[in-house]
């Protein structure tokens, strides 16, 4: 397998120059790209397998974030690119003022990842759907929140 | 570039360690330091309590590591909030070290003692590592605390106490197995040193690249 050091993010995808490189090098089947989850994104060190089974070691200064098209090879063999997963959410809807206050309370005290969305709380999964449902189960089995579509 | 092949642009990994109180985290650090020594690494440490200096004066005293390379952390409050919630001292306090010593390669933090809850915050550090005490019952893997399951490695420490209090030590591994997806775990003894070679191991391979 071969092994590269990933050092920095170059650039995006959708960037003037670097599309059109993407592009031409794409033809030859040499665009490589790195999947990543979400619960990752925020890491400057990890080491990953890219599609194409190179070992990608990425070590990013603080100052630098992996984002989705991030391009962080671009040479004249070979180009790789960020492509990161779509986060998943949990959105419910609390029943009244009262149950929206309880809720909030339960998430923050669990320190899970949030948005509002009018009356919607929005819930960030950084981990499997049923661990979460099984903190709300209470709040769902007596109609004080329901969830809502995604 | 080094000559090794190490980047150094990047400034040093972090790496936490996080556990109970008295899982042994300041022991896993003795027994870290001078293998990633062995490998080639400058290290510096943060160490994290709730209002004392306790585990750095207790680092600085063993003589394994220069003391100006340890610098304290007081939360003053839940361990947790200082390496999650609110990371901003730890942070300095690393950047500090690095400043002080730009050869740096890694910058161990150790959290204070706390629950099987507590988590790092990615914007502090690369990797981390949770330790719990196998004597402190078998049953934890299987409880699911988010430092169980959400660890980049799950450090058993303490195995030689296991028979002692009926711990099954295979249990452990494979309830651990079962709720982390197949992320790593290993068994160690802190007082012989046992599995500390197979920690730096992982350390290497997954964030101390080129070591």
């Amino acid at each position: 397998m071969i092994s590269i050091h990933l050092t920095q993010a170059l650039g995006h995808a959708g960037d003037p120059g670097i599309a059109e490189r993407l592009h031409n090098l794409s033809h030859r089947g040499c665009v490589d790209y790195l999947h990543v989850d979400t619960t990752d994104i925020n890491r400057r060190r990890q080491r990953l397998t890219s599609e194409q089974g190179v070992d990608c070691m990425i070590t990013l200064p603080r100052d630098q974030l992996l984002s989705n098209g991030a391009v962080l090879e671009l040479a004249d063999d070979r180009a790789v690119v960020i492509r990161i997963s779509e986060q998943q959410w949990l959105k419910l809807r609390p029943r009244d003022c009262a149950a929206a206050l309880e809720l909030g309370y339960l998430a923050g005290n669990l320190h899970w990842r949030e948005k509002f969305q009018d009356e919607i709380l929005a819930v960030a999964l950084q981990g499997p759907e049923v661990a979460y449902l099984e903190r709300l189960h209470f709040f769902l089995n007596d109609g004080r929140a329901e969830r809502a579509p995604v | 570039m080094t000559e090794t092949g190490v980047i150094t642009g990047a400034g040093p990994a972090r790496i936490g360690i996080g556990g109970p109180v008295g899982s042994g985290k300041t022991a896993l650090i003795e027994n870290l330091i001078p293998v990633l020594e062995e490998r080639g690494l400058e290290i510096a440490v943060v160490t994290n309590d709730l209002v004392t200096k306790e585990d750095a004066e207790r680092l600085q005293r063993t003589g394994l590591i220069s003391p100006d390379r340890v610098i304290a952390v007081e939360t003053g409050a839940c361990p947790h909030t200082a390496i999650r919630e609110d990371p901003t001292m730890n942070i300095q306090a690393a950047e500090r070290l690095a400043d002080l010593f730009p050869h740096t390669s890694v910058i161990l933090i150790e959290s204070g003692g706390d629950n099987l809850a507590s988590t790092f915050s990615l914007d502090l550090v690369d990797y981390w590592l949770f330790v719990i005490d196998a004597a402190d019952g078998d049953d934890i893997p299987r409880k699911r605390g988010p430092g169980i399951v959400r660890s980049d490695l799950l450090v058993i420490n303490k195995t030689d106490l296991a028979p002692h209090v009926g711990a099954d030590l295979g249990r452990m591994v494979q309830e651990g197995d079962e709720v982390r997806g197949g992320k790593p775990i290993v068994l160690t003894n802190c007082a012989t040193g046992d599995g500390i070679e197979q920690v730096v191991d992982h350390l290497c391979h997954d964030v101390l690249f080129g070591y």
